[in-house]
Order: structure tokens, then C-alpha cells, then sequence
């Protein structure tokens, strides 16, 4: 399993990056479009941009399509979606579990504070709304 | 690294305590039946159905405890939950982890090493 690791080190590695999440997120609201057209809403060069793109699509987050001259990006669906909704119901089961502690063992207890240990957590959280109202290319 | 869920609460109460209410029917599940020792069955019927699965470490002291076990649903994957117990002054601090490292792996295309129960446990902590 040694070089199972390597996929999703890219995974993580892709998301790790502010910018690259910006980008994901911008991608997800607005499927099919193009370098030009993300640069243009970003305070970083086209050139930035197609090396970022080049990254998340290397991690398998971003699928290409070449449309005339011009390069469309579109989020992957599935793999994101799903990992989204896992993380989103599982942390609304422990929420409920820690509040009945709580409960349990007193008012002096503290609300429970809500920790995502990763960047995906953060990265895909606002994408969670928007595949709820449907938006999503699937 | 994979999907993490992680959760950390502060409750004035003895680690003991703490203990017992986490382990006890009605918390994990509404029914919780644990072989309490590494390697131990878990078993556990909640409102979605049943989880089995087993436990990869139960440690129990004065001032700390720690249970980590599988978890699924069958013919899911299994996810693995970490709780910590640790006194701090006169209360335990918990904290929670879940992860869920095969659906990480498998939606990278990574051949899984196993298709489902407790057996992709160990072999994935190896990796």
C-alpha cells in the first residue's frame, strides 16, 4: 500500500492551498469556465491560475475540456459530494452526542466546539450549500 | 491523511465518569455491546440500523482513557473513532475523531484492500 499514500497526499496537497480552494470553490459555482475568465476574478495572473488548475486537476478535483481554444474546468462531482455529506453527518451525529453530555454532567459544561482537523473540511464546507440547492453538474 | 471529523468538549466530571457515559447504552448507540480489549467485537444499533465492528485500543487509567474502534454499517465502509479522555484540573477534556480513510483512497482510484469489514482495518494502518 506504500504508493496508495501518493493519491491522496495529491489530494490534500491540492487542497492545502488557500488560493486553490478559492479556486475550487469559484469552479463549483460557475461549471465550464476558463483560466481567462477565473484570473479575472482573482488577484493572481492567468499564468497563476493554469498552474493551480493544473494541480487540483493532477489530484483528480477538476476535470478539463477543451472548448475551442480555450481549456472548461468543471469540479468532479462525485468523489467531493461524497465526502461532504460524510463529514457533514457525521459531525451532526457527534454534535448531538456532546450536547447530551453535556447535558448529562451539568450547566457548567462547555458548548461543544467544533474542530475540522482538516483543510478539506474547510475547503469543501461552502460547496456543501450549494449541492443542496442543486447547483451542482453531476 | 484522510476525512477527519474531530470534536473536543471540556466536562467537569471524573474521567471515570466521562468514561462510563461514553461506553454505556444510549451514547454511542441505543445499544452498545463492546468486548472491551484490542481486537474486542463492537457492536452497536442505532437508529439507521446496526454498526458492528471492533475495537483497536481501549486504554482505561485514573487520569486518561482512550477507545479507538471500527465502526460500519454493513456493507459500508468503516470509519474509525478515536475518543480521548484526559483530566484537565477538575474536569476531562474529550475529544473525538472520526475518519473515514478507504472512501478517501477509493475516490483517488486506489484499489482497496479489501471490499468490506474489519479486515481493511489493520491493513490499511499499516499502509
Amino acid at each position: 500500500l506504500g504508493e496508495a499514500r501518493d493519491p491522496a497526499d495529491a489530494v490534500f496537497g491540492a487542497l492545502s492551498d488557500p488560493t486553490r480552494r478559492a479556486l475550487l470553490a469559484s469552479i463549483a459555482e460557475h461549471p465550464a469556465i476558463t483560466a481567462t475568465e477565473l484570473a479575472s476574478h482573482l488577484p493572481i495572473s492567468r499564468q497563476a491560475v493554469v498552474k493551480h488548475l493544473g494541480t487540483l486537476t493532477d489530484a483528480g478535483l477538476l476535470e478539463r475540456a477543451a472548448a475551442g481554444r480555450e481549456v472548461r474546468y468543471r469540479v468532479t462531482p462525485a468523489p467531493l459530494s461524497d465526502a461532504v455529506s460524510w463529514m457533514a453527518e457525521v459531525g451532526g451525529q457527534w454534535d448531538e452526542r456532546l450536547a447530551a453530555l453535556a447535558r448529562t454532567f451539568g450547566p457548567a459544561a462547555r458548548a461543544p466546539r467544533a474542530r475540522r482537523g482538516e483543510p478539506v473540511a474547510r475547503g469543501a464546507s461552502g460547496r456543501t450549500r450549494e449541492r443542496q440547492r442543486g447547483e451542482m453538474p453531476k | 491523511m484522510s476525512e477527519r471529523v474531530m470534536r473536543e468538549v471540556l466536562l467537569p466530571a471524573s474521567v471515570q465518569d466521562v468514561w462510563e457515559a461514553v461506553t454505556s447504552d444510549g451514547w454511542l448507540a441505543d445499544e452498545v455491546r463492546l468486548d472491551l480489549r484490542p481486537g474486542g467485537d463492537a457492536y452497536f444499533r442505532l437508529a439507521s440500523g446496526v454498526k458492528t465492528g471492533w475495537l483497536e485500543e481501549v486504554t482505561v487509567a485514573a487520569d486518561r482513557a482512550r477507545l479507538a474502534f471500527w465502526w460500519s454499517h454493513e456493507g459500508e465502509p468503516a470509519s474509525r473513532v478515536e475518543l480521548s479522555l484526559e483530566e484537565r484540573h477538575d474536569a476531562v477534556r474529550l475529544r473525538i475523531v472520526e475518519t473515514r480513510p478507504l472512501e478517501l483512497l477509493d475516490l483517488v482510484g486506489v484499489p482497496l484492500p479489501g471490499v468490506s469489514g474489519p479486515s481493511f482495518g489493520p491493513a490499511l494502518l499499516a499502509a
